[in-house]
């Protein structure tokens, strides 16, 4: 740009530093490009973000999310579902009607309850909530179980829902009583 | 630029109740959702679920870069 008449520090297009006052990455003022020189006014909305901008930034927010949503669906299907192999839960006499056992099936990160229901049947669930994962507990007056993180209920006779934002039954665990004790067979997803 | 003057635009300004905006918080809220679904299938082992929600969603952001490139032609 020497010998132009406009010297060396002074570039002739560029928006981004062509507001007064602006600094640099290291913190230096930049110099004002030759036309901002030229026409000293500011407007208002002359830092706005323009349309494409605005619109690039909802793009990459937008992918964001998909991407987020199609690694969990990924990740839903690499896994699978866990088919539990047999295993000795509690013995029966230990069981009471008032007192829910707390268990882990089909694997150490899967927390279950077994319940023992007034009419004498045995029922085992997941204790996941099926809306976003939270652990059920017993609600020993309304026979129900119930999900404190949004308010969703299930029934303590068959898992279905009562109320609430879950739209799946919570999974059963299937049980059967061999000797004295409550074995657990098997998970039956809805 | 002295507003009310003849020929005077508004520029690039963004009224907040325009219809973009509209589009804007119907798309943010609808990916949100789409996500809790996909969490909702993996948690219930339904990978029918979370995939459907995944491809509602890439539709979405397809559906962002179409508007890009419409914006882009005028």
């Amino acid at each position: 740009m020497s010998g132009d008449g406009h010297g060396d520090t002074l570039p002739r297009t560029g928006s981004a530093d062509a507001r007064p006052g602006a600094t640099g990455e290291d913190g230096t003022p930049v110099p004002l490009p030759v036309w901002r020189r030229d026409f000293p006014y500011t407007a208002d909305g002359e830092d706005d973000v323009t349309r494409r901008e605005f619109v690039r930034f909802l793009m990459v927010g937008s992918g964001a999310f998909a991407a987020g949503t199609v690694g969990v669906a990924a990740l839903t299907s690499s896994r699978g579902e866990p088919d539990g192999d047999e295993v000795e839960v509690i013995a029966r006499e230990d069981l009471s009607v008032a007192e829910p056992h707390l268990f882990r099936y089909p694997s150490e990160n899967d927390p279950a309850i077994l319940l023992l229901r007034p009419d004498g049947e045995i029922v085992a669930y997941s204790q996941k909530c099926t809306h976003l994962g939270c652990v059920v507990y017993l609600d020993d007056a309304a026979e129900e179980l119930v999900c404190p993180c949004h308010e969703g209920g299930f029934s303590a006779a068959t898992g279905d829902v009562l109320f609430g934002p879950p739209e799946l039954p919570l999974p059963r665990i299937t049980v059967e009583v061999r000797d004295g004790t409550v074995w657990a067979t098997g998970v039956q997803h809805a | 630029m002295p507003e009310g003057r003849p020929g005077a635009t508004r520029g690039r300004r963004y009224n907040p109740a325009s219809i973009v905006g509209v589009y804007v918080l119907v798309l943010v809220v609808l990916q949100i959702f789409l996500l809790s679904v996909a969490l909702d299938g993996f948690h219930s082992y339904d990978a029918g679920l979370a995939w459907g929600a995944a491809a509602v969603s890439v539709v979405l952001t397809a559906s962002v870069v179409v508007f890009e490139r419409l914006l882009g032609r005028r």
